[in-house]
């Protein structure tokens, strides 16, 4: 599979990064590079093995229903916020 | 040229846990400031991992249950990649691949049914508010816990569309997960509607209408993409497949900037979660918790109370929860049943207070008595009303109808001896002797005016067709 600068582009406008030419090709190189080593997986046979969702084969790991008070205090998080106003993070404008 | 609408609804609904989806803050944020139940983990901050809430599944098996579902003992979460300010995380944790609830269905009132093809837990986004030139970002919502239950395109008319949503509500509201108040955004639909020619086996272009919040929105909403889809084709255009936003004020929906392609969410696998894994005994005893739903009420006063009053009363689930009491303590069922069912949906429902009154209603005891005391003729049907109104009221409520009654001076004299005296004593005043004349030379009515005036002698307490019965008997 040959990555395209259209696909980093694209992947770029998905998460709202604005890349310089030279991140486009270095990114663009490194994604290459990562999905040819996995891509060593297509040599396998792999019709018979399950996929797999995650590697530490626990399960039902729940908690129960009860608030707990937090370290952090809702000021305090909201402070790590670049502009607040009336308690709310204010962002530029999207629709 | 006439087309059949093909319609299909996703509907996401807001449990309601005591706390969020995958952190230990406070799940009901009604009437608190802005990011003020929020966690670090709701922030997204670096090393913060999910921790998932067991209630949210038990709620999930029981909304399932609630649609005839079958519940997957397995199943686990996926991220789905975005950006937008509403989501700190940049991706949703939802159930791509392997959702909690299956295939399963929902009947209509008119016994239509329409399929469910699968129902998932996810976490909410925050909440977005725009101004001219900025907007502002409220995270309290963010991992509140969702169902979002979406249907198989079954549903052929904008009036099913509205009952489908109607009867989820009920649903979800009967089976207690969610607090089901729509205006706060409790259940919110997603509306895809196709048109295709009748007698076509092949399905139209079909448009998503988002974030509908009322049954009635859902309808009109409906109604005009129809009629919009249905102009667009007969002039031999194309229905472009786009996202459209409902404006309630013009009714109307007006097209939306296309949303990203499936592909472009990035699903992947949420490795901080490990997957669910229910067994049998595990799903059984929590599916066993479900409550009675619409359906089993339907069959259980179908006979007893009229249909309309039924369905007004099943959009409040604690009135047909106490139905239900008083159908199983009480022995004179029929009668106290219709009684108690007209009081609810005539007398209690046209209060002004009765969203308050909804919350705390009387025992079944209290309506119990009310309804003993009324078959026993001991309170008028005016009295009656009076009685069942003031079970409510915070003054009074606890005192029983008995009480009640005896305070009110509402309870009516039965006791034929007390009241043949009382009568004696009215037909014995000169001023009602013209009246007895009369009566006896066949004037019908002046028995109405003799009545009156027993009843005013007993301050209003005799029963008037008791009395009708002995001034007949005296004056004939």
């Amino acid at each position: 599979m040959k990555i395209k600068r259209e696909d980093i582009l694209h992947l770029a406008n998905l998460s709202n990064f604005t890349l310089s030419d030279e991140e486009v090709l270095s990114l663009g190189k490194d994604l290459q590079d990562i999905i040819k080593y996995i891509s060593q997986l297509d040599d396998l046979d792999t019709s018979e093995v399950k996929s797999t969702y995650q590697v530490f084969e626990m399960e039902n790991v729940w908690r129960s229903d009860e608030i707990i008070e937090q370290d952090a205090s809702s000021e305090q998080l909201l402070a790590l916020t670049k502009n607040e106003k009336d308690n709310q993070i204010k962002v530029p404008k999207v629709l | 040229m006439k087309y059949i609408p093909t319609i299909g609804i996703e509907c996401h609904v807001q449990l309601c846990t005591k706390t969020k989806l995958f952190s230990e803050v406070n799940n009901d944020a009604r009437g608190k400031e802005p990011n003020s139940c929020v966690s670090p983990v709701d922030y997204s901050l670096p090393g913060m991992l999910p921790r998932l809430n067991g209630e949210a599944i038990r709620m999930a098996i029981l909304a399932g249950r609630a649609m005839n579902c079958e519940i997957n003992p397995r199943s686990r979460f996926d991220r789905k990649h975005y950006f937008y300010p509403d989501s700190p995380k940049g991706y949703q944790i939802t159930q791509f691949y392997e959702p909690i609830i299956g295939a399963g269905y929902v009947e209509l009132p008119s016994g239509t049914r329409i399929r469910i093809e699968h129902a998932h837990l996810e976490g909410d986004a925050g909440k977005l508010t725009h101004f001219d030139s900025y907007s502002l970002v409220d995270l309290n919502r963010v991992d509140t816990p969702l169902i979002e239950i979406v249907s198989m395109p079954d549903i052929h008319s904008a009036s099913d569309a509205h009952d489908y949503c109607k009867e989820l509500w009920r649903l979800m509201c009967f089976a207690e997960v969610t607090y089901g108040d729509l205006y706060n955004g409790n259940m919110r639909f997603d509306v895809n509607v196709s048109l295709a020619p009748e007698g076509s086996d092949k399905l139209g272009t079909r448009t998503e209408v988002k974030n509908l919040n009322s049954f009635k929105s859902v309808e009109r909403a409906v109604e005009y993409e129809i009629k919009r889809q249905s102009k667009i084709l007969d002039a031999g255009e194309k229905v472009i497949q786009e996202t459209r936003g409902w404006n309630d004020a013009k009714g109307e929906t007006t097209s939306q900037r296309s949303k990203e392609e499936a592909k472009d969410y990035r699903y992947m696998p949420e490795p901080d979660l490990p997957p669910i894994n229910l067994s049998d005994e595990f799903i059984e005893a929590e599916s066993a918790k479900l409550p009675l739903m619409p359906t089993d009420y339907r069959q259980i006063f179908g006979d007893i109370i009229p249909n309309d009053t039924l369905e007004v009363l099943l959009d409040y689930p604690t009135l047909m929860k106490k139905l239900g009491q008083i159908e199983h303590e009480y022995t004179k069922k029929q009668s106290a049943i219709t009684l108690i069912a007209n009081l609810f949906a005539s007398v209690l429902l046209a209060e002004e207070k009765s969203a308050e009154y909804l919350n705390d209603l009387p025992s079944a005891k209290d309506l119990i008595e009310l309804v003993e005391m009324n078959n026993n003729r001991e309170l008028s049907s005016t009295a009656t009303k009076e009685v069942f109104l003031r079970l409510f009221d915070p003054q009074m409520k606890g005192r029983g109808a008995k009480q009640i009654a005896k305070e009110l001076g509402l309870i009516q004299e039965n006791d034929l001896e007390a009241l043949e005296k009382i009568v004696d004593t009215v037909l014995t005043k000169p001023e009602t002797k013209k009246a007895q004349d009369d009566f006896r030379a066949g004037q019908e009515k002046v028995l109405g005016f003799l009545v009156g005036q027993v009843m005013k002698e007993s301050h209003g307490k005799a029963n008037p067709s008791a009395v009708q019965d002995i001034l007949r008997k005296k004056l004939s």
